[in-house]
């Protein structure tokens, strides 16, 4: 039919690879510098294959992505090495052929669906679109199967949705088109760019299970570009972790996730917290420094300035791509016996993987990597030894908050009531629109209530911040979620902690030159940091001098709302342990806000779930992990991809499109999308408060023994720890 | 859509009512003694008296300012003090001069400027998209006055192939007006050429870095169904709405050519009556220009809700 | 309370970190001016500028005077000893082109500080405090706006006597609507950022969060909005002048020099020609730093 089809024939008769990467290097010129952003990748996957790319982010990933589809923005070039897409070398296609190609062999989902549908155009006739200039169908056929395709990807109403403009639909919606119209023409190439990234966790489970179930019907090769490993784990079967524009380790996604073979493997999967982790238990494995900025000078193997494990050799010449196990154990660490001492001129590596083997790893060292020393960082005291007492520091009480949006009210915070013990980390989880942060902001004032109260150490707060004493003021501070808007941009380090300090202790210590010293040591910058602006810092440092801030005038109650979220997983670790070190020493009570449960369940003693404005769970963080729970927490938990191959919990998929908040539904709020959903007492009577355990209570009109029963009967191999 | 219009209506009232309130402070109470402003300093009191009176000017200023407006919206716009000539049917025949000359350059501006910047944005840093923007940024910035006087010299002084006159003999057919309106009407496009070229320039760049052109792109879809289905209807956003904002400025382009060219324009009198203090005349010729302005606004702002179905489904 | 030593140590430290700091200040400046000398727009913009300032300052020192008139020499063309001719009155053109800038240079950079500083206030507060106070300005200057300048400064003008004080603050006044427009959504895109969010949460009043926190942070739309009102204040001020709202004769302003010469365009265009293209070599001028600017700005 296609060109494409006929050449590929042409080449051999064995089937060619789906896609086939050689030795490929990119560089992008910004300002007149050359940035080389992939140094020599090769990678290989079979027809049908899913295979996964994980990597922080700079690392190239999707530059790589982009090499592949030949749409390597104009200032980027690739310098060496081919693309080949079954047998096919992308770069020799000419305009027309790489038009048919694109679309018809290989085709693209990405990261933010909002922006990659056109807004002016109706959902029908973008993705008719591909029909009419690939198959050359008229209008109304084109249509037709149009609706074909959105009925494929389980859109509700497809002929509505046909009419529809992207603005109108929600986010998890709007992926669905954007993988109907990657797979209107069965491609045999689909990359899959964080296609995940960005949505709300049900919506994640809900796109994540498409994905999956398209897979069982449609033949394509996928090649999945993430940083989020469980995603990974769920998806292919053979996994390769890019760091810094190299491929350091490639081989099954089962094996190489239980067994990493490369430091920084290992330092991934250490420094994430592991569903159902507290920091009473452990502390997080950081991995020490930060990701190399673009262009960055590295000698010898890329890791080696953050690997704990590195020896000079590592400096001097980079490793090869070694097979595992026959190679690397024998070849990688005889090679090293034999560098010589001295330093010896830098000589290139080779790309490609050395040996034929399942499994590959840059590093001399890949036998002693289960033997990586741990970091000892300090382990969170529990709530007695950090000397929580039983009283409560903060008391809200039937709180609301509705904001207008032309002619609708939306009820952002619905009559909620909370209290936090002294010393307490109370987390707070629900998806995007839950009211979780609008409720922060009430409590420190950013925000004012239109009703309810916030009492803070039995003293009733103001309800803005202008109004609140300097004393009100400097026990309650905040910790905001985006390192880059977090810091005046105008401002040295050191002149934002001093007005802080000015402003917030005041008089009370000494010197504030010292105090400000002393901030910044807690929080580890390095004081020739305090003489940069915030531009110069790195994600992670900003973030440490914004808590630096919070802490200026020895507060006694931290909101902090998503503060490590916008940061890599390796960098992110640090900043959780920083604040679990920081509560212990300063005796501060935290209100943490996350989307990420497996990270507030690690920092919370406390957790409450917010959905629709409203908080429907409150108990102990293990106890709210556990059933008996609110169905939705049970449906938000199901729906996090996990690390896990043994133990798969199956998804509970929610009905339905999160309702709007100047709408919200009768009776019980989940009960348009919820699975035990009981009938009309759900619909037409607000469910009673339940207490499962002593400080347990949830908002379901099912009782806990009978919830409890349900829920374990669904789940017969509940795996979550005891 | 019905909606959007019919609000956008009702929110030029207030803007118009204030517009008035403007000009009638500025040219009825705030110079003071409005007769002496009108015959200056050398006529006798009694003289300044009677025209107050005439005027209605000793009377309390809510009741002036009511008989004023009164007398605006039922079209009663009195006589010119310098023609002596009813000022409604001397500005509307003005007005008529002045649309044709303004309509003639838009319609010919219009269309050229946005193919001109569309295209310097698809080829964007090319050689020639830095010849267009240096251009159309001279172009902007020279006062109509400066590039009216060179055309002239060139086009008609040394080359004569168009009437320094923008009037034609009179009997001439109609036609023949346009013919005479060419060489006015090139410094009023070109200003307005390089501006709204330049818009829609950062328009087609914009839009060309967003996502969903990328995955116009990797759909595989042709080069010219990018441009025209996903390009073109979103850049021109911006510049529609700067086209509407741009007869502003087309306007007041207006009054200059018309002065150099000695075209029988509103623009042209309006100076006469600021210079020979007609005040009624001048009023009139304000307030006529501000309706003028914000109904074109209105029609930017309809053709963008056309283009922008979130804008259009809002209202 | 620490013995005196230590205090004088923590002191000096300070002074030396607020050394380095202004160091790591005029680093970033020196980058920014070498990326502007860098760019050749930018760097012909000031030149042509520069050579107008020069020539409105001193150019009577070495041309003829500008205002002497020569009976018996009127309307010859450019030969060597009138350069550019003479007008009407026998009066040298290049001396009164040469000397025409002065005006313009006086009324557009001061009419346009004004705009600036109304504009900036008005901006933000608007922007600060939104609510109704936004509602009430932002209504006010779209009833400005729906004038065009031209037209109302010529009500104003007339009306108002012409004399350049005057000219200045209509110009001013009239180019506020639209700088405190530009001023206040700069000042809505940073006022909703976490650092202000911070500084509230710290007690600041808002007279500091406007002037310290956000101000600092918007100084680069507000001279780049400098600029394109300078360009249109050149241009709106010499427009003026030609429309007879300006300086009367015998001054050699090039926008009152081209209005009554024009009469002469047919015959003798040179008295015409030379004062129009040096107006429009200034406004390109000042245009080209503006494109400078922000092209630098923006990368």
């Amino acid at each position: 039919m296609s060109a494409v089809d006929s050449q590929a024939n042409a080449t051999d008769a064995a089937p060619a690879a789906a896609l086939d990467v050689r030795d490929l290097e990119v560089t992008f010129h910004r300002r007149g510098r050359d940035l080389p952003v992939l140094k020599g990748v090769t990678l290989h996957i079979e027809p049908g294959e899913a295979y996964g790319l994980v990597g922080e982010s700079g690392c190239g990933k999707t530059t790589l992505a982009m090499a592949a589809l030949r749409y390597l923005a104009g200032n980027g070039t690739v310098d060496a090495g081919q693309v080949l897409v079954e047998g096919r070398d992308v770069s020799t296609l000419s305009e027309e052929a790489l038009r048919k190609w694109r679309g018809e062999a290989v085709a693209m989902v990405y990261q933010d669906p909002a922006t990659a549908l056109s807004p002016a155009m109706r959902i029908g006739d973008q993705v008719a679109e591909v029909f009419r200039y690939h198959e050359g169908l008229k209008k109304a056929e084109a249509l037709e199967r149009a609706r074909e395709s959105l009925r494929r990807v389980a859109l509700p109403d497809p002929d509505a949705t046909l009419r529809r403009y992207p603005f109108e639909l929600s986010g998890g919606q709007q992926q669905r088109v954007v993988i109907a119209m990657a797979l209107a023409v069965n491609p045999h190439l689909l990359v899959l760019d964080e296609p995940t990234t960005g949505l709300d966790a049900t919506v994640e489970a809900e796109i994540l299970d498409l994905i999956e179930e398209l897979r069982g019907r449609i033949h394509a090769a996928i090649l999945l570009i993430t940083h989020n490993l469980g995603l990974v784990a769920h998806l292919c079967e053979r996994v390769g972790v890019l760091y810094a524009g190299r491929i350091v380790e490639e081989g099954p996604a089962r094996e190489l996730f239980t067994d990493p073979r490369h430091p920084y493997t290992m330092g991934l999967l250490r420094c994430a917290p592991r569903f159902g982790m507290n920091k009473t238990d452990a502390a997080l494995q950081t991995i020490p420094g930060t990701l190399p900025a673009l262009g960055e000078p590295l000698a010898g193997c890329v890791y080696s300035a953050r690997c704990p494990m590195a020896k000079p050799v590592c400096t001097r010449r980079e490793p090869d791509l070694y097979a595992w196990p026959s190679d690397a154990g024998v070849k990688g660490a005889a090679e090293a016996e034999a560098m010589p001492p001295d330093p010896v001129a830098y000589s290139p590596h080779h790309a490609s993987p050395v040996g034929e083997a399942a499994r590959h790893a840059r590093c001399y060292f890949s036998a002693q990597v289960p033997e990586m020393p741990q970091m000892a960082p300090v382990v969170g005291a529990s709530l007695e030894a950090r000397g929580a007492s039983s009283g409560d520091v903060l008391e809200i009480k039937a709180v609301e908050r509705t904001f207008k949006d032309g002619r609708k009210r939306l009820t952002a915070v619905h009559d909620v009531s909370l209290n936090l013990k002294h010393g307490e980390t109370f987390g707070l989880v629900g998806e995007s629109g839950s009211g979780k942060t609008t409720l922060a902001k009430c409590v420190t004032g950013l925000i004012a209530a239109d009703s309810g109260t916030v009492t803070f150490e039995g003293k009733l707060m103001r309800s803005t911040a202008g109004r609140r004493s300097q004393d009100a003021l400097r026990a309650i501070q905040m910790v905001f979620q985006n390192p880059d808007s977090t810091l005046n941009p105008a401002w040295s380090t050191r002149a934002i902690l001093t007005r802080s300090v000015r402003k917030l202790a005041g008089s009370r210590s000494g010197s504030v030159r010292a105090k400000v010293d002393k901030l910044s040591a807690d929080v580890r910058v390095e004081p020739r940091f305090l003489l940069q602006k915030p531009a110069d810092l790195s994600g992670g440092q900003k973030q440490r001098i914004a808590i630096a801030r919070a802490f200026a005038g020895d507060p006694r109650l931290v909101v902090c709302d998503e503060p490590a979220s916008a940061l890599d997983v390796s960098v992110q670790a640090s900043i959780l342990n920083l604040l679990v070190e920081l509560q212990t020493s300063e005796s501060v009570s935290y209100i943490f806000i996350s989307h990420d449960l497996a990270v507030v369940r690690y920092i919370s003693d406390r957790i409450g779930v917010m959905y629709l404005a409203e908080l429907i769970e409150v108990g102990s963080a293990e106890e709210v992990f556990n059933p008996p729970h609110h169905p939705y927490t049970e449906a938000l938990l199901s729906s996090i991809p996990k690390l896990d191959f043994d133990r798969r919990l199956q998804r509970i998929p929610l009905r339905g499109a999160m309702p709007s908040l100047s709408e919200p539904p009768t009776g019980c709020r989940f009960h348009t999308r919820c699975h035990r959903f009981l009938g009309d007492l759900c619909v037409q009577q607000e469910p009673p408060i339940q207490e499962a355990v002593t400080g347990h209570t949830y908002k379901c009109h099912i009782p806990p023994d009978e919830l409890l029963a349900a829920q374990l009967a669904d789940r017969p191999a509940s795996p979550v720890e005891a | 859509m019905a909606r959007l219009i019919g609000r956008r209506l009702l929110l030029m009232v207030p803007t118009l009512i204030l517009v008035s309130i403007l000009v009638f402070a500025l040219a009825e109470v705030l110079p003071g003694n409005l007769g002496r402003s009108i015959l200056g300093p050398y006529a006798t009191q009694q003289q300044v008296d009677i025209l107050n009176h005439h005027l209605g000017a000793d009377k309390p200023l809510y009741e002036r300012y009511a008989v004023w407006a009164g007398h605006f919206v039922t079209g009663h716009w009195g006589a010119s003090l310098q023609l002596g000539t009813p000022v409604f049917s001397t500005v509307m025949r003005a007005l008529g001069n002045s649309l044709l000359l303004a309509g003639f350059a838009l319609v010919i501006i219009v269309p050229t400027s946005i193919l001109v910047g569309v295209y310097a944005g698809l080829r964007r840093d090319s050689l020639l998209d830095r010849a267009i923007t240096i251009s159309t940024l001279s172009m902007t910035v020279i006062p109509e006055f400066v590039s009216g006087v060179i055309l002239i010299v060139v086009f008609a002084v040394t080359l004569h192939w168009l009437p320094v006159s923008a009037m034609p003999p009179q009997g001439a057919p109609f036609v023949d007006r346009f013919y005479y309106l060419i060489l006015p009407a090139i410094p009023l496009m070109l200003l307005e050429l390089g501006y709204i070229a330049r818009m829609a320039r950062v328009g087609t760049v914009q839009v060309l870095a967003m996502p969903y052109i990328r995955t116009a792109v990797l759909k595989g879809l042709p080069r010219h169904r990018v441009i025209f289905g996903h390009v073109l209807r979103n850049a021109l956003v911006p510049t529609v709405t700067v086209i509407g904002s741009q007869v502003g400025w087309l306007i007041g382009g207006l009054v200059v050519v018309e002065f150099l060219f000695v075209y029988p324009g509103i623009g042209n009198m309006m100076i006469n009556a600021a210079q020979f203090h007609d005040v009624p005349l001048l009023e009139a010729c304000v307030l006529v220009v501000a309706v003028l302005y914000m109904l074109s606004n209105l029609i930017a702002d309809i053709v963008v809700a056309l283009l922008n179905p979130r804008i259009r489904m809002g209202g | 309370m620490a013995p005196a030593g230590v205090v004088d140590d923590s002191r000096t430290q300070e002074m030396q970190a607020d050394v380095a700091a202004a160091l790591e200040q005029r680093r970033q400046r020196r980058y920014l001016v070498r990326a502007l000398l860098r760019s050749p727009t930018f760097v012909i913009g000031v030149l042509i500028v520069l050579f107008w300032v020069f020539m409105g300052i001193f150019s009577t020192a070495f041309t003829q005077s500008p205002l002497a008139q020569h009976p018996f020499a009127i309307l010859q063309s450019p030969s060597a000893a009138h350069w550019f001719g003479t007008d009407d009155l026998g009066r040298d053109v290049l001396a009164r082109t040469m000397a025409g800038a002065r005006t313009v240079l006086i009324i557009a950079p001061l009419a346009t500080l004004l705009a600036l500083l109304w504009g900036g206030i008005i901006g933000l507060i608007a922007g600060f405090y939104r609510g109704i106070t936004d509602d009430i300005i932002m209504r006010l200057v779209d009833v400005l706006l729906a004038l065009p300048v031209i037209i109302t400064s010529i009500l104003i003008l007339s009306l108002f006597g012409k004399s350049l004080a005057i000219v200045i603050v209509v110009i001013g006044a009239l180019f506020t609507p639209v700088v405190s427009r530009t001023i206040r959504s700069a000042v809505i895109g940073e006022r909703e950022r976490e650092y202000v969010m911070a500084a509230r949460l710290r007690g600041e009043r808002s007279a500091f969060v406007m002037a310290r926190e956000i101000l600092p942070n918007i100084t680069q739309p507000i001279i780049v909005e400098g600029t394109v009102r300078l360009g249109y204040a050149v241009f709106t001020a010499a427009t003026l002048s030609f429309l007879g709202f300006g300086l009367g004769p015998p001054s050699p302003d090039w926008g009152l020099t081209i209005a009554t010469e024009r009469v002469d365009l047919q015959s003798a265009p040179w008295t015409v020609l030379f004062p129009a293209f040096a107006l429009a070599s200034l406004v390109v001028g000042v245009n080209l730093i503006t494109d400078g600017l922000s092209s630098v700005f923006s990368k």
